[in-house]
């Protein structure tokens, strides 16, 4: 089963065994359309972006004007409505997946913790990559070679045991941390 | 300004707690359960409180007393810490600032702090 969630942010408990935690709210979501698979169209509001096709599907599934995104999630629901939190209240573990912070094109000692080289004293090799090949055999550059590129801003999956679940709130507790800004959208799925 | 549900959250497991109030330039006296094998038993510690920092779940305060032969000893804990069995204040400082590293430059009678005289 699975849920879209706003990353909120975290904290820790008191107790000896102090643990941190990931606060994650669960947004108020609307199954429109059941699949056979167990999958379903669900809408869910975020920001205030509408048109027509928006506005469309929200008069088709007759939905409010803030549900403005739709998604395929695994549900629990046996018909369209609200969406079950059932199967979350009971969940002990969970797959978080978010992307992670985006940090642009990065050189290689962010991204691959090259190690670079002195700052002064006549060196020329500061943070550059250094050599990349060999020689005329084999003449090309192996592949996988790490450089400097785009780093972050890429889905990360993790698993993370469940606290506690308000169901009021639609505060769902996790322990440990996951990937991403705070305010961040991502989903869930309840693995136990 | 921290987020409402972080606050509810955390208000949520201060509430049963019950940590009297105090602020850098007190002498506290801590009652520590100390855990050794399956034996627990508890110590005090006896002496000023130079900074207390964080807020929520996380605040902590640091506590200085000049040990034996003179040498200063600090600990610090959690607010809300499982092994402070008590904390109690033995009497309030009047200090100007919040954090008191200064007293860490000083030795013997320099590093008094005097006693809050309330109108």
């Amino acid at each position: 089963m699975e849920y879209i969630v706003e990353k909120i942010g975290m904290s820790r408990t008191i107790g000896t065994a102090s643990t941190a935690v990931t606060l994650l709210k669960v947004l108020d979501m609307k199954v429109c359309e059941l699949n056979e698979n167990g999958s379903a169209l669900v809408a869910y509001a975020k920001s205030k972006k509408s048109n027509k096709p928006i506005e469309g599907q929200q008069k088709k599934y007759e939905l409010s004007k803030e549900f403005n995104k739709f998604v395929t999630l695994n549900v629990a629901n046996s018909e369209a409505g609200a969406l079950d939190m059932a199967p979350l209240a009971a969940a002990k573990e969970v797959k978080a997946q978010f992307n992670t912070k985006g940090r642009g094109f990065t050189g290689v000692m962010k991204r691959w913790n090259f190690a670079g080289g002195p700052g002064a004293h006549g060196h020329r090799f500061h943070r550059t990559s250094g050599s990349i090949g060999n020689r005329e055999w084999p003449g090309k550059v192996q592949k996988g070679r790490k450089m400097s590129g785009q780093y972050g801003n890429e889905k990360v999956t993790v698993h993370n045991d469940v606290i506690s679940f308000d169901p009021e709130s639609m505060v769902l507790v996790l322990k440990g941390s996951v990937s991403g800004a705070n305010g961040a959208m991502g989903r869930i799925k309840v693995v136990k | 300004m921290r987020n409402k549900y972080i606050e509810s959250f955390e208000a949520a497991q201060i509430a049963q707690k019950q940590v009297p109030e105090f602020k850098a330039g007190d002498t506290i006296r801590l009652a520590i359960n100390i855990k050794e094998g399956d034996k627990s038993r508890v110590q005090n510690f006896e002496g000023i409180c130079i900074a207390i920092r964080g807020e929520g779940t996380g605040k902590s305060f640091i506590v200085r007393k000049m040990g034996a032969n003179n040498i200063g000893v600090e600990r610090i804990f959690p607010l809300y810490s499982e092994s402070l069995v008590s904390v109690e204040v033995l009497r309030r400082g009047r200090v100007r600032r919040a954090k008191l590293f200064y007293l860490r430059e000083l030795r013997g009678k320099k590093a008094r702090i005097t006693e809050l005289r309330r109108k």
